[in-house]
């Protein structure tokens, strides 16, 4: 009989009382062909150890006596082995403490493409064959996974705040009425938009093939994100005397062109670099002029979050556009089939530009309201700026960032 | 032009029969064999249809393929089996409490057995213990005569004998080996009240059966298409995994005497 290289010992248990709990995972430990000795005491495994062999294509290679003991030998089947390596004797580092997702990558890291038929199973573990395949549809590193999404991962979990008790909600003080009505207008507006923002990335979510799992952890944080942000304007346009303002027609049709969006990297650009990247200046314009501090706090949290957002959107784009120049022409075309959509939608929402303009005035005196109407044409003005600075950023020509910019939507998301 | 399709019986024993043999026919015809399948509720009515020519093959139990060659007088042509099919076994089970010590002592004891068409759970094992001096007019027999025509497939008098023994309702009870491992290997087996006790020798369990006039063409194709399924490919193996199979194997007749003997001593051709 052939030398085994492991050997384990069962004792009386019975092949359903405990003996294969052993034997499993001790043949599980071999390369096929590999040999076990398997020892026994119980008289009936003389029988079943042949039938499940059989059953389970290892193959047994006969018993013999060992004092009180059989010694069955077994050799490791080729039959529904699991694919891949194994993992053995890994030690992620510790830094100061904590394991982040960035060393788990760096470990473990994205292969060039993922296999559907892997399902669910996480990236690294062993996957028996025949599994069925997964309606996942972004199976490619390049088109959904950027270099460093683990690391904005960590700084999202880092980055974590909380609705009820970051925000100093008692120091809100009684503001003159038409100040309050256009904050109420203001946090209805950056609550409809941040419900895109919520929306649009979750409906990608399921179409990531968990090898590449660092960008739906990263998604859901954003997810989270917005939950905070849609939570914190809406209690803050309530908590003072206000309310809600109103939806505009046009901010609802900016944002349906933009649910409506199937590709990933399409709506990465759209959503996070144009409209995210647009709203960093739109929240840092509120912050600036907001009448209270509660209130700046808490845009000024919201843009510490969307600047993630819009990072991990610049990010995604850059490094899609790096492997495929052929995407250059396909965001161009979103955007321009997106202006062709929305051409009849007018300029900034009346009510948005009104509550900004009133915002900027800090009320409604005419020598105020000339002020925050320069306010609000130079707010414009340094989105376009800052937008094509980002879509040089990007990859693009100055030339197609300045067409870009200028076909982006009025309703900045 | 005669009719190329292959028609093949299966009997349906289960629900799963349906995907099993619609995804069979869907890979004959991907071999670019043309392949369709009736269902009968019966085998008895599935070897008359073979007999009489209304189908092609038939998908049958041991039961049914001794019958086969038995009217065809051995000029049968066998086409196929399961792994699975060979060297299947029955075992003796009883309960640690009966104080069984040798096959004598199940004389005066009761001893749950599965339907009396049943090759695995029933014909063989009596059979076997015949042939080891039991008495069997000196044991009480529970039966379980379920799903009779299906000739033990379903597997259900199985689980009733495990179940009676569990009960303590029989001392010892009979049933194929199959059953018996599964269930200890999904866990489902008190290892403290039952044991088995005793293994028949081996036998051999399903054959596809043709009558000698099925033409070479059709053989050759059957063949061909059937070798030509594969456990690695997840399509084959999700077919092959309902159908209890990693691989099909070419037929042999030797594993089918000790049945034969069984029948002709228990008179029940």
């Amino acid at each position: 009989m052939p030398n085994a290289s492991i050997a384990i010992n069962a004792g009386p248990l019975p092949l359903g009382g405990g003996l294969l709990a052993l034997l499993r995972p001790a043949l599980d430990a071999l390369e096929v062909g590999g040999v076990l000795a398997l020892l026994s005491s119980n008289a009936a495994a003389r029988d079943d150890l042949p039938t499940w062999c059989k059953v389970e294509k290892h193959e047994y290679l006969g018993c013999e006596k060992v004092a009180d003991a059989d010694r069955h030998l077994i050799a490791r089947g080729g039959f529904n082995l699991p694919r891949g390596e194994r993992e053995h004797g890994l030690r992620l580092p510790l830094r100061d403490g904590k394991l982040m997702a960035a060393d788990v990558l760096a470990t473990i890291p994205h292969a060039a493409t993922a296999d559907p038929a892997t399902g669910l199973a996480p990236r690294g573990a062993r996957v028996e064959p025949g599994g069925p395949e997964y309606p996942f549809t972004l199976n490619e590193r390049d088109r959904v996974a950027p270099p460093d999404v683990a690391q904005l991962y960590d700084q999202a979990v880092a980055a974590q705040w909380n609705a009820q008790t970051d925000i100093a909600w008692a120091k809100i003080k009684p503001l003159p009425r038409a100040l309050e009505t256009a904050v109420g207008q203001l946090m209805t507006f950056l609550a409809e938009n941040e419900l895109s923002a919520l929306y649009l990335p979750s409906k990608f979510i399921a179409r990531i093939h968990p090898a590449y799992v660092e960008v739906g952890m990263f998604l859901s944080t954003q997810l989270m994100d917005e939950s905070r942000h849609i939570d914190v304007f809406l209690k803050r346009a309530r908590a003072n005397g206000g309310g809600l303002g109103v939806s505009s027609a046009t901010t609802s049709a900016s944002l349906h062109s933009l649910l409506m969006l199937e590709d990933f990297t399409e709506a990465a650009f759209l959503l996070s670099v144009l409209g995210e990247g647009t709203f960093l200046d739109l929240l840092r314009f509120i912050e600036d002029h907001a009448p209270d501090e509660p209130t700046a706090d808490l845009v000024r949290r919201a843009r510490a979050d969307e600047t993630r957002h819009v990072h991990f959107g610049m990010s995604h784009v850059r490094h899609a556009l790096a492997t495929d120049p052929s995407l250059y022409g396909r965001l161009e075309n979103a955007v321009r089939k997106r202006a062709a959509t929305l051409h009849n939608a007018g300029g900034v929402p009346a009510a948005v530009q009104d509550s900004l303009t009133v915002l900027a005035a800090r009320g409604t005196g005419p020598a105020g309201i000339a002020r925050g109407h320069d306010k609000f044409a130079e707010l414009l003005h340094v989105m376009h700026e800052n937008r094509v600075k980002r879509l040089i950023t990007a990859g693009f020509t100055p030339e197609q960032s300045q067409t870009l910019s200028d076909l982006h939507t009025p309703n900045f998301m | 032009m005669p009719d190329e399709t292959i028609l093949l019986g299966a009997v349906a024993y289960d629900a799963k029969v349906v995907p099993i043999w619609e995804g069979i026919r869907d890979h004959f015809r991907e071999q670019n064999v043309a392949m369709d399948f009736c269902l009968f509720s019966n085998y008895e009515r599935q070897v008359e249809s073979l007999l009489a020519g209304h189908i092609d093959v038939a998908w049958n139990t041991p039961l049914a393929h001794v019958r086969i060659r038995k009217r065809t007088e051995g000029t049968s042509l066998s086409l196929g089996m399961r792994d699975s099919d060979r060297d299947f076994k029955a075992r003796l089970i009883v309960r640690k409490d009966a104080g069984i010590k040798k096959l004598k002592d199940l004389e005066g004891k009761i001893l749950a057995v599965g339907s009396r068409d049943s090759t695995q759970a029933r014909i063989l094992p009596l059979h076997f213990l015949k042939k080891e001096g039991v008495d069997l007019g000196r044991v009480k027999q529970l039966a379980f005569d379920t799903d009779l025509g299906k000739h033990g497939d379903t597997g259900t008098s199985e689980l009733d004998v495990l179940k009676a023994l569990n009960e303590g309702k029989a001392q010892a009870g009979t049933l194929g080996d199959l059953i018996w491992v599964l269930e200890q290997a999904a866990g489902r087996i008190d290892t403290k009240k039952l044991d088995s006790f005793w293994t028949t020798p081996g036998f051999d369990h399903c054959m596809f059966d043709a009558l000698p006039t099925l033409s070479n063409a059709k053989a050759e194709g059957f063949k061909k298409a059937l070798f030509a399924m594969k456990y690695d490919n997840p399509k084959h193996r999700r077919l092959l995994d309902l159908e209890g199979l990693k691989q099909w194997m070419p037929p042999r007749e030797e594993g089918y005497a000790s049945l034969t003997a069984a029948l002709d001593d228990q008179k029940y051709w």
